[in-house]
């Protein structure tokens, strides 16, 4: 797929002259309505901070491709990675509020990240007006067939240092990690991998003992029995893994999981977001894209922008008061 | 036969019509740059990866394979045909194909040149076949400490790459480790050199470096050389050599297949070198050694036979270790990753399709390419007659182009500005680009294996030693640091054995 700069530039600029006209024009009651009854105007690009081919790249491909559908415009997914993805949100949060530019939000960058990063890396949610929820992506933790760990309670047991992979700083898998061991007074060496996969692969040649790393990408190994599934970080059983108890159920107060959303830039017209809430809504509904959450082990999560506001400032308070009250530190420095 | 099923596999995914159709475009693209002398595979390969973006990795990989083993056929097509050496490692082919060329024998060589090239590149792949699966079966066994181990070896072996001079190889290898080190440290979040700019956070990009140095310095390079006008090449008949020319070949042709497969699997060794010291073997092997330079036919043979094994065999540190072995196969590592595939041990189990996708694309591509070569030979000469006023914009034009659309932004394109620049600099002042680039790629490697194994070692660095690969590879760490010292000494005595040999054309500059 090609992208266009010109044509998007043009779009950019077309669409600011109109708002800025609209603006000169004052606030004639149905002003808008008049605009944004005619959106969407041309594509509507969906940014994504990830690189494509991840696990959010491809939500953002199946969720666009039943949403273009409705909106009768293509929805070409435009990937910029970078700096977990605040490149790509804090782009998109200063485009004009037409509802031509959306984002792929993922959970972590509003929760976990601001944990790790200087203030002026971190991404305010309030910055951006969330359209709609879309799925939860499950951390479970893992451990090797050498190690002998079955259960949570061997770890425990084991009276041991353990290594454990993660799938880097300022993730969901160290947070839950990290917390969950101090919370278990597990002493354990934290080893960070670039992401999910090499974390994974240092579990099967047993270099490290335990790693938490999403459900999906841990699944296929799971299924082939060269890794032991211990926990959970779900605040409920996950029916991908039925017998998997949760870390709730263990004991332990750290419900880590990777949500993901999609956001327009801050004051974008209520028509326009409805608009885009029913496009996403039909896409849900497709059979296509409820079996594409089903082969990635993501479980529908599909609640209003403002749950997903509540939702999320609630966990990133949490991590927060969970982070200070075991003195973690998720940028290393321990 | 469980062990050929993967590669049967390979077989169906290769003969898909796309991948195909990749395949004839590698193999012609590169035969097309290996005539053009000053753009090289891996200038070529930098400058289009974008293009790969959107097709599938084993599409991609497959097309980036044939520029590069499509090259070295292209290469000989000049040297022997107008003196010309279209590639570095087709330079000592001028020696004996000219003069086959200026005694009317001109086709004679260009197809042993093709027959050998083709033998050669199929024994190398029959080789990678049974080689990889071996490397790999000990994948799992691959952590942290391995690979510190493996990443040591290969910048150790970088400064052995170099033609040039050893301290600016150092020198340029010490930069790409500085580059390396450029955005967020992955083990505390910590922000190194990015100066505060969000678009530095993840650190510099692999693609905008390679386009850069290799792509848009090499087209500035270029520019300041003035090719000489491409003269009317001579004719060329009866590309299918006697039997009694074969039966000469094809002992150099036998002996250049197994040199060139072995120097190609060494790091730092590659197609340059497999030609060269298939020359000098078949000249000292030779009965009557002064026939050498007057158009003996082994002298062609031998020599385009060893390049094109050590180009296939080349990916066999890459595709089985991820180390890349020489720039050419940084790129490919570079293409990989972007591709969401790290080249390593586990490539073979993980990625069987790609793995033998592109292994065996190779079989056919240089079918397509022994096919071409010969009754195309003077399309392919024709490119010559076309312009760097014309082709150096050209090229420049789709560098840009092609790295704003890999992450559709405009920093990654005054990277390539930046970094062609760099580029440039470093060729005129004789420094190889190929250590920092592949020091770039190898760097953060190291810094985040061997940081891990520390972890995991618990700080005690002796733990590299009690792993019996890493041990081993550590070993052979100390082997290649003082190789340089022995190979100066043998050097010295042969130089005073083949003194005879004519001196290398000095015009002819080294590509990459």
């Amino acid at each position: 797929m090609m992208h266009f700069p010109t044509r998007r530039t043009i779009l950019g600029a077309a669409s600011a002259v109109t708002l800025l006209a609209l603006t000169a024009c004052g606030n004639v009651a149905g002003g808008g309505t008049a605009d944004s009854a005619k959106y969407p105007s041309g594509p509507v690009n969906l940014s994504v901070g990830q690189a494509a081919g991840g696990s959010t790249d491809l939500i953002a491909r199946a969720l666009a491709e039943g949403a273009s559908k409705t909106l009768g415009q293509p929805m070409p997914v435009v990937n910029k990675p970078g700096a977990n993805g605040a490149l790509a949100t804090k782009e998109v949060a200063g485009k004009p509020a037409d509802g031509q530019e959306l984002v792929l939000l993922n959970a972590s960058l509003i929760t976990i990240t601001p944990l790790a990063v200087s203030a002026d890396e971190a991404v305010n949610i309030d910055d951006l007006d969330i359209i709609a929820g879309l799925s939860q992506d499950d951390y479970v933790l893992v451990a090797s067939a050498e190690s002998g760990f079955k259960t949570f309670k061997d770890v425990t047991a084991a009276g041991r240092n353990v290594t454990f992979g993660t799938t880097g700083v300022g993730t969901g898998s160290q947070l839950a990690q990290t917390v969950l061991f101090k919370q278990a007074d597990v002493k354990g060496t934290d080893i960070p991998f670039d992401s999910g996969k090499p974390a994974l692969t240092a579990v099967l040649g047993n270099q490290v003992e335990l790693a938490t790393i999403q459900l999906g990408e841990a699944m296929p190994q799971i299924q082939a029995g060269k890794v032991a599934p211990l926990l959970v970080f779900s605040e409920e059983r996950t029916s991908f893994l039925p017998d998997t108890p949760t870390a709730k159920e263990a004991g332990y107060d750290v419900p880590v999981a990777q949500y993901r959303a999609v956001a327009a830039p801050k004051g974008t017209p209520q028509e326009v977001k409805d608009k885009l809430l029913a496009a996403f809504q039909e896409s849900f509904k497709s059979d296509a894209y409820k079996e594409f959450n089903k082969k990635n082990s993501l479980t529908p999560k599909e609640i209003s922008g403002e749950e997903v506001v509540t939702e999320w400032k609630g966990y990133a308070a949490k991590y927060k008061e969970l982070v200070e009250k075991y003195d973690i530190s998720l940028s290393g420095n321990k | 036969m469980d062990f050929l099923n993967p590669v049967i596999n390979g077989f169906a995914v290769v003969l898909e019509p796309t991948n195909l159709l990749y395949c004839l475009l590698g193999v012609v693209i590169g035969m097309m740059v290996g005539v053009l002398p000053g753009l090289g595979p891996a200038a070529t390969i930098a400058i289009l990866l974008p293009l790969t973006y959107n097709v599938e990795p084993v599409t991609a990989i497959i097309m980036l394979a044939g520029i590069f083993y499509g090259a070295q056929y292209g290469g000989t097509i000049t040297s022997v045909l107008l003196r010309l050496p279209g590639e570095a490692s087709s330079v000592v082919t001028v020696f004996d194909g000219y003069q086959m060329a200026k005694q009317g024998r001109a086709g004679t060589a260009l197809g042993l040149a093709s027959i050998g090239s083709f033998i050669g590149g199929t024994a190398a792949i029959i080789g990678l076949t049974f080689l990889a699966p071996l490397v790999a079966s000990f994948a799992l066994d691959f952590g942290p400490p391995e690979y510190t181990a493996l990443a040591m070896l290969g910048i150790l072996l970088v400064a052995t790459i170099s033609s040039g001079s050893k301290a600016k190889a150092l020198i340029a290898a010490a930069l790409g480790l500085l580059l390396a080190t450029v955005g967020r440290d992955i083990f505390t979040g910590e922000s190194r050199f990015t100066f505060g700019s969000l678009p530095l956070a993840d650190g510099i990009d692999f693609v905008p470096i390679a386009m850069g140095i290799f792509g848009l310095g090499e087209i500035l390079y270029n520019l300041e050389e003035r090719h000489r006008a491409a003269k009317a090449p001579s004719k060329v008949a009866n590309v299918w050599p006697s039997r009694k020319d074969l039966k000469q070949a094809s002992g150099a042709i036998g002996r250049g297949s197994v040199l060139g497969f072995f120097l190609g699997i060494l790091p730092g060794g590659g197609a340059t070198i497999a030609s060269m010291a298939s020359y000098a073997m078949e000249k000292k092997r030779a009965k009557q050694p002064e026939r050498f330079g007057k158009g003996a036919p082994e002298g062609v043979a031998g020599p385009e036979t060893a390049n094109n094994a050590a180009a296939t065999s080349s990916f066999i540190p890459l595709l089985t270790l991820g180390i890349p072995a020489n720039a050419t196969m940084a790129l490919m590592f570079g293409a990989l990753l972007i591709q969401g595939v790290t080249p390593g041990p586990q490539l073979v189990e993980q990625d069987p399709e790609l793995f033998w996708g592109v292994v065996n694309s190779m079989y056919i591509g240089n079918i397509l390419l022994l096919i071409m070569s010969l009754p195309l030979v003077g399309i392919f000469v024709k490119i010559l007659r076309v312009r760097a006023a014309i082709l150096a914009p050209v090229t420049a034009l789709i560098t840009l182009l092609g790295a704003y659309t890999i992450n559709n932004s405009m920093f990654d394109v005054t990277l390539v500005v930046v970094f062609g620049i760099i580029g440039y600099l470093m060729k005129k002042f004789g420094f190889e680009p190929g250590p920092l680039v592949l020091a770039f790629v190898l760097g953060e490697l190291l810094e985040s294996s061997m940081r891990r194994s520390l972890l995991v070692f618990g700080g005690d660095p002796l733990g590299f030693f009690g792993r019996p690969i890493s041990a081993t590879l550590l070993v052979v760490f100390v082997l290649v640091a003082v190789l340089p010292a022995v190979r100066t000494a043998i050097a010295k005595r042969k130089r005073n054995s083949t003194a005879t040999t004519p001196a290398v054309t000095p015009d002819i500059k080294e590509k990459v």
